[in-house]
């Protein structure tokens, strides 16, 4: 492992202070209506939210980033940071994720201090961006020299292990029921890399209805220790 | 790729209080039929149909509103859009709308119901200046095959996108391909058969008419699930699981009544049809 690899790897530790641990993106609905209450069904949630949401928004941006920042087409950056925020139909989860954006934004910016992420923040402060994480996260695997193909890997498995890191707070699970699930999950999130390389634009922003339904569904959850 | 099977274009304008079609222009298989005036508001409501029943294989439709300042337009279908099988190519619709400020337009048209086999898209581009109104609803059913087996349609895919200002400020894409999906289960349709959505947008949306629309909706006694929420401009969207169309437009007609009468100071009438 290089030391490049590695320096991703800072991010990708759900301890990176992003503000990810305040945010279950629909899952703390599932969990207060029971629908989520073990491994074996919270196994069964994450592949719906991989697989169904999570590759078509995030993990298809993530790729499209990359090649954007490969050709120099800043404006292509720009469109898919808009175009994640406003395919993002539930407020918390839209909020939430700007939120975690910035936060990102604003480390990985003092950490690496490569020009593309004072030029992100520029475009934010300036309101013409909004500010995600996927976007954030391929700038700087980019900089890193980190293959395409990574960058999207590292991506989904950082967005997911801080899910489980949730679940095992919220269900709760036992901290061997959450590793368990992280390792079963490892072929989940190979197979959505090589979904996400056969995916275009014309793919972005397939919502899985039940999912999203359960993200517009938390604001009105009344005891709740997410903020979406 | 100008070779439709049905188009139709309708331009509104505002004349003295009355809306209008200052330009209506239709051909092939799609039709518009007369203007309806219900009551002394100039709302206008237009039916639209497709004379032959429903959308075949590889059938293209193209639709275009525009509603000027002061304009406002009910449209609707005079009956379910059907699609039948799409063995070659899938069926296509898009639909491009223009409001300027000052416009209301409600789209509201009868469910969507794909046949075994079929495969459809939509694709849905509204042009809004600040200042106009829009609601726009969806109704998707399981479809329908002759063994009466549900979700045995192909694919059916829904693209919208609302310009606001000039700049995208609502982007939703659905989905549902029940072969590929695990379509009744967890993260799809949870249990239920049908899937509604309401999008509408207005500068007069506020965190009070959430709320307001939220109680509402809560109030229906049926068997169904929702989900409510501010989209990134103003306003906001509905979605709603439940296992029958009357379901879902009982929940769209308690919202469109509430909207109408905030936004659009009118009780609407009722869409008779049958």
């Amino acid at each position: 492992m290089n030391n490049q690899l590695l320096s991703l790897f800072q991010l990708c530790d759900s301890n990176f202070p992003t503000g990810a641990f305040s945010h279950s993106f629909g899952l703390e609905s599932y969990i207060q209506e029971d629908k989520v209450h073990n491994q074996e069904t919270m196994l069964e949630w994450l592949k719906a939210y991989l697989h169904e949401q999570l590759v078509y928004s995030d993990g298809l941006a993530s790729k499209l980033v990359y090649e954007a920042l490969m050709n120099d087409d800043l404006q292509q950056i720009w469109h898919l940071d808009r175009l994640l925020t406003v395919q993002n139909l539930p407020r918390e989860t839209r909020e939430g994720t700007q939120m975690i954006g910035i936060t990102m934004l604003k480390l990985t910016e003092s950490i690496y201090g490569f020009p593309i992420l004072t030029q992100y923040r520029d475009e934010i402060r300036s309101k013409k961006a909004f500010g995600h994480p996927a976007i954030v996260f391929s700038m700087v695997a980019h900089g890193l020299a980190v293959s395409k193909e990574d960058t999207i890997l590292y991506y989904l498995y950082s967005a997911i292990s801080s899910l489980v890191q949730n679940a095992v707070r919220a269900i709760p699970l036992g901290q061997t029921a959450g590793q368990m699930i992280i390792h079963q999950f490892i072929p989940e999130l190979n197979q959505a890399v090589e979904r996400i390389k056969e995916l275009t634009i014309e793919d972005f922003g397939i919502v899985s209805p039940g999912i999203e339904l359960s993200q517009m569904k938390h604001e009105r959850v009344n005891i709740r220790i997410f903020m979406s | 790729m100008n070779d439709w099977t049905g188009s139709l274009s309708l331009d509104l304008e505002d004349r003295n209080g009355k809306t209008v079609a200052k330009r209506v222009y239709f051909q092939g298989a799609f039709k518009v039929m007369r203007p309806i005036y219900a009551d002394d508001s100039g709302q206008v409501c237009y039916y639209l149909l497709n004379p032959g029943g429903g959308y075949l294989d590889g059938d293209r439709y193209k639709m275009q509103i525009s509603a000027d300042e002061g304009s406002k337009v009910t449209l609707t279908t005079q009956s379910a859009t059907k699609i039948y099988k799409t063995p070659k190519s899938h069926a296509y619709q898009e639909t491009e709308i223009n409001l300027k400020k000052g416009s209301y337009l409600e789209y509201l048209p009868d469910p969507l119901i794909a046949y075994q086999h079929a495969h459809y898209k939509q694709k849905t581009v509204v042009h809004m200046e600040p200042g106009a109104t829009l609601l726009y609803t969806d109704i998707l059913t399981p479809g329908w095959s002759p063994s009466g087996e549900r979700f045995s349609y192909d694919s059916i895919q829904l693209v919208t996108e609302i310009y606001w200002d000039g700049r995208l400020g609502v982007f939703d894409h659905l989905k549902l391909v029940p072969q590929q999906q695990k379509i009744s289960g967890l993260g799809f349709m949870e249990g239920y058969t049908h899937l509604g959505s309401m999008i509408a947008i207005s500068e007069q949306m506020d965190a009070a008419l959430l709320d307001e629309l939220y109680d509402a909706v809560m109030t229906v006694e049926a068997d169904f699930t929702f989900g409510i929420s501010d989209v990134a401009i103003p306003g906001f969207c509905l979605r709603i699981h439940a296992n029958t169309t009357q379901t879902i437009e009982r929940i769209i007609n308690q919202c469109h009544a509430i909207l109408s009468e905030k936004w659009n100071h009118r009780t609407p009438s009722s869409l008779r049809k049958y």
